[in-house]
């Protein structure tokens, strides 16, 4: 019930993480994955949405006066398919069909959604935005055209629909795989999970833009025992994908990662205590950029003058070998997006070009402050939800190092493989995330593995500390990542190469 | 009790048995949000909805399924349930998997909880608008030019569900809800802009504070952080603020459920009857407090609540143990997850315990941190006042604790008497003793 005004990394497993890629991701030019656009048309031909009605309701909304109103029609269905003691025991599902209409005065927002799609409850729903406003109507747009963007993920989606008994052999074959990489493997946690949102969104300046927005993962959990000790990993593979993704040795990689995830553990030793050098290991742990520097980036929390980097833009915040871009474009990742959810299309967005800050991530409202074009950022959870600037997939750029040689160069500190969380505070740009798998760097080398701290730091110090950038770029593969603020979770990915920082907080226990 | 809904309940159990399922349970559940935002001394969001959810639990040949959806057209409703009963026939049987035995369901109290606030249907937007008006005003005059921005807002709601299951449960809820409070931003040195926040959540208004004092509160929590730094890395006696020790027992909470126990997840798991904390860690689960936030009568699987001693004087007591996990643990039942967590609060004030400990760090909030329910081990980064001849000298940012739960709960050397009224947690404040404070 309480709005939650903190920003946190979220994670739907108990303990997810990500499957590397070895390489950075190059694409060809003009590859954009899939060759056509969702069909349009569903929401007209399942629920009678037609120009005309939409034209109604968004009058409606502006009858008192807003500068811009817009509809969010939304039809999701989730899947999840459960194996624990080596059963797929248990399945859930979940409908979600409504609207959301917005009427924006300014940077004003009235908001309302009704789930049935009737005319009077849409009215109903326009009428409670439109309370924003305390003016002479405005009237929308009298036509509306369609939005056509390029695709980055399958938008001829059957996942959802298909037969469970398909699915069953995933989740089947991951806790068998488990069970034979060790015999120190007690138990096993096996999710499938997918997902179906179509959605449409119709604005008052004459755009509408329809999508199938297919999301999914496999994740998996494990303990293991030892000597009377246990130990618990996980890990996990998903994205905005396709069944054919989802091969026997995708499967075979995520139980490989998060048996030897669990195993390596019963070595784990605590570091010391205090400030000290950290090498980040490439993928996962862009959650410390996403936490560290990109929520400082979206333009609401600048243009409200909350964010640390509110007064940073065109100054130098970083080494010149250091890009941070957010990028809704990269074919089936979480984050990517084929417009967003005010039918602005997706874009990739430079953040820090080769250490000057460029610019925010920008939804209507806040580039209309900026006076910019929007950078189809503009994101909700839902259609109970009204649009604030989200991130996508943000990443760093690889750089010229190799791994071998930032791990021998922070000489001694720590080595971070695996996080699970993390949080930022806007305003001081100070953050955390909990590091779940690491190693002791002692003389340039990598030694005894860590566990279970949480690193501390301070996102524009962390940024002026990066000292040397590595050239193993990957993205974060896993499909269970999503993103909170202000009480609205949104899927995300993030990516980096290694790299060190000079400084920053362990929390040991010595 | 709300009969639209119950006839609607009742339809569909008897619409899942005809589709083919055994048993079945079936909730329904009607909400009604408002929320209204201020910034800059004008509404900066206005949003107001009704949701409504249907959720149904489906037992079939020995297996299960559990669906939601937010279309309640009987038509929609009708294929939902239908498909829903065929798939859950793919599944793999559990035999563990049934509705519980009616008998946990008897003995319910028949009480009233004060979850409803019979004023509610008079609260005008009127009234919403001047008390999130109020808390900014306040902000704003006792902040000054310290004051960089500051959003106040006000959320108030009114739900009613009705549960039912083929084997003869009936439970129907009511509640009202409101929230007020603000975030706001003060200037620092150089780019630093500290950001504090106060909410404060009720079930009936008369609970709340008034607006002027969680704009007050706003303002003493925000500006207590200007200037805060890295301090040396030292172990320090710690106090955790009421309203944050929560976040560091939920922690150990994790481990204490039968699902954590039965899937090896818990460092808790062989620990019933031992010492696990210091004599001070004394924990009740009260289900009947009078407007708590955490008040029930019944639990998720239907059975009668009950008062328990979940940790006595440091000694494991007891488990949260939900009926499914309960049969594959052959262990009796309990309840599957807390209602409200009270404990006893102690004689002396925060400050009168800082004063006689003179040195050591009042934690005011966290930030990140996690904790791992397997091996108990915890970390989390800090936010607060370091204290120095009882008052505090200087805040901090950029620290941390960690440490293995077993530990930590051993280290509690006192419970302030402060209990935090606005969560379902009823902590007061906790002095831990030889904390390692991570910094520079």
């Amino acid at each position: 019930m309480k709005k939650i005004t903190r920003r946190s990394f979220l994670k739907t497993t108990a303990k997810a993480a990500a499957v590397t890629i070895a390489a950075p991701v190059v694409l060809p030019e003009g590859w954009y994955g899939f060759a056509s656009p969702a069909k349009t048309g569903y929401f007209e031909s399942e629920f009678g949405i037609t120009d005309s009605l939409c034209h109604k309701v968004l009058a409606q909304a502006l009858a008192r006066g807003g500068d811009y109103a817009d509809l969010f029609f939304e039809h999701t269905i989730s899947n999840y398919i459960m194996l624990e003691d080596g059963k797929v025991n248990r399945a859930y599902s979940d409908v979600a069909l409504g609207v959301g209409i917005r009427t924006v005065k300014g940077d004003q927002v009235g908001y309302g959604f009704t789930q049935e799609m009737t005319e009077e409850s849409m009215l109903n729903a326009a009428g409670i935005a439109a309370t924003i406003a305390n003016a002479n109507a405005t009237k929308p747009s009298s036509e509306f055209r369609w939005i056509v963007t390029k695709s980055y993920y399958p938008t001829d989606y059957n996942l959802v629909t298909a037969p469970l008994e398909s699915k069953l052999p995933l989740v089947q074959s991951a806790n068998e795989k488990c069970f034979s990489l060790s015999p120190l493997v007690s138990k096993v946690n096996a999710t499938f999970h997918d997902q179906q949102k179509r959605i449409l969104v119709v604005t008052s300046d004459g755009a509408k833009a329809e999508d199938l927005q297919p999301r999914n993962y496999i994740g998996v959990s494990v303990v293991a025992e030892k000597d009377g000790k246990r130990e618990q990993s996980g890990w996990n593979f998903g994205g905005r994908r396709g069944f054919a993704d989802y091969t026997q040795a995708a499967v075979d990689t995520v139980a490989k990662k998060a048996v030897a995830g669990a195993i390596v553990l019963f070595d784990a030793v605590q570091p010391p205590a205090g400030e000290m050098p950290v090498v980040l290991g490439s993928g996962i742990t862009g959650v410390l950029l996403h936490e560290a520097i990109g929520h400082g980036m979206e333009a609401d929390f600048n243009r409200k003058k909350q964010s640390t980097f509110a007064t940073m833009i065109g100054k130098k915040v970083a080494e010149p070998f250091v890009t941070i871009v957010d990028d809704g474009t990269v074919p089936n990742l979480t984050g990517s997006i084929n417009f967003d959810d005010e039918a602005t299309p997706s874009q990739k967005t430079v953040l820090v070009e080769k250490g000057i800050l460029k610019g925010y991530l920008h939804d209507k409202i806040s580039a209309k402050y900026y006076k910019v074009k929007p950078t189809g950022n503009g994101r909700r959870q839902s259609y109970q939800h009204y649009v604030i600037p989200r991130m996508r997939n943000t990443y760093m750029e690889a750089g010229p190092a190799t791994p071998e040689d930032v791990i021998k160069t922070a000489k001694n500190g720590i080595y971070v493989e695996d996080v699970s969380n993390g949080e930022v505070k806007i305003g001081e740009g100070d953050f955390a995330f909990y590091v779940s798998a690491g190693r002791m760097i002692e003389n340039g080398k990598l030694t005894k593995p860590i566990k279970d701290i949480n690193i501390m730091g301070n996102g524009p110090k962390m940024l002026a500390n990066i000292t040397m950038m590595g050239n193993d770029f990957a993205f974060f593969t896993g499909g269970g990542g999503a993103c909170g603020k202000d009480g609205q979770a949104a899927p995300c990915s993030f990516g980096q190469p290694s790299c060190l920082v000079k400084s920053l907080t362990v929390g040991g226990r010595r | 009790m709300n009969k639209e809904m119950q006839e609607l309940t009742a339809w569909t159990i008897k619409t899942a048995k005809s589709a083919g399922a055994n048993d079945c349970k079936v909730g329904i559940n009607s909400q009604r949000d408002v929320e209204i935002s201020y910034r800059e001394q004008k509404p900066e969001t206005i949003k107001e909805a009704t949701t409504k959810q249907l959720m149904i639990q489906i037992f079939v040949d020995g297996r299960y399924s559990s669906q939601t959806t937010s279309d309640l057209r009987k038509d929609a409703l009708k294929d939902f349930i239908g498909n829903a009963v065929k798939m859950t026939k793919l599944l793999a049987e559990d035999p563990f998997r049934t509705l519980p035995d009616p008998k946990y369901y008897e003995g319910r109290k028949e009480m009233d909880l004060g979850s409803v606030d019979p004023t509610y249907k008079k609260f005008t937007p009127e009234e919403r608008h001047n008390i999130v008006k109020t808390i900014e005003s306040t902000i704003l005059e006792k902040g000054g030019d310290k004051v960089v921005t500051t959003t106040a807002s006000s959320q108030d709601g009114h739900s009613e569900s009705v549960t039912m299951t083929s084997n003869g449960f009936l439970g129907y809820t009511e509640d009202t809800f409101f929230v007020a409070g603000a975030e706001m931003t003060v200037q620092d040195e150089g780019d630093r802009r500290p950001n504090g926040y106060e909410y404060c959540v009720a079930l009936n208004r008369k609970d709340m504070p008034s607006p002027v004092k969680i704009g007050e509160s706003c303002v003493k929590r925000t500006l207590s952080l200007l200037g805060a730094k890295k301090i040396k890395t030292e172990t320090l006696p710690i106090i955790i603020e009421n309203r944050g020790v929560g976040r560091v027992f939920g922690g150990f909470l994790q481990a204490m459920t039968g699902r954590s126990i039965q899937q090896k997840q818990s460092f808790l798991a062989d620990k019933k009857g031992k010492k696990v904390g210091s004599e001070h860690f004394t924990i009740v689960d009260d289900p009947f407090v009078k407007t708590g936030l955490g008040s029930r009568l019944f639990d998720n699987d239907g059975f009668a609540a009950k008062k328990r001693v979940m940790i006595d004087k440091g000694v494991l007591k007891d488990f949260y143990v939900d009926w499914y996990y309960s049969r594959k643990l052959e262990w009796e039942p309990t309840t599957g997850g807390p209602s409200n967590l009270i404990v006893p609060p102690g004689k002396r004030s925060v400050e009168e315990i800082m004063k006689e400990l003179g040195r050591g760090v009042l934690i005011t909030g966290f930030i990140g941190g996690n904790s791992n329910p397997t091996t108990g081990d915890a970390s989390v980064g800090i936010i607060g006042q370091l204290f120095e001849g009882g008052k505090p000298v200087q805040a901090i940012s950029e620290m941390n604790i960690s440490d293995n739960h077993l530990k930590l709960w051993n280290k509690l050397v006192e419970v302030a008497n402060d209990p935090y009224p606005y969560s379902s947690l009823r902590f007061p404040s906790m002095v831990f003793e030889d904390i390692v404070v991570s910094g520079l």
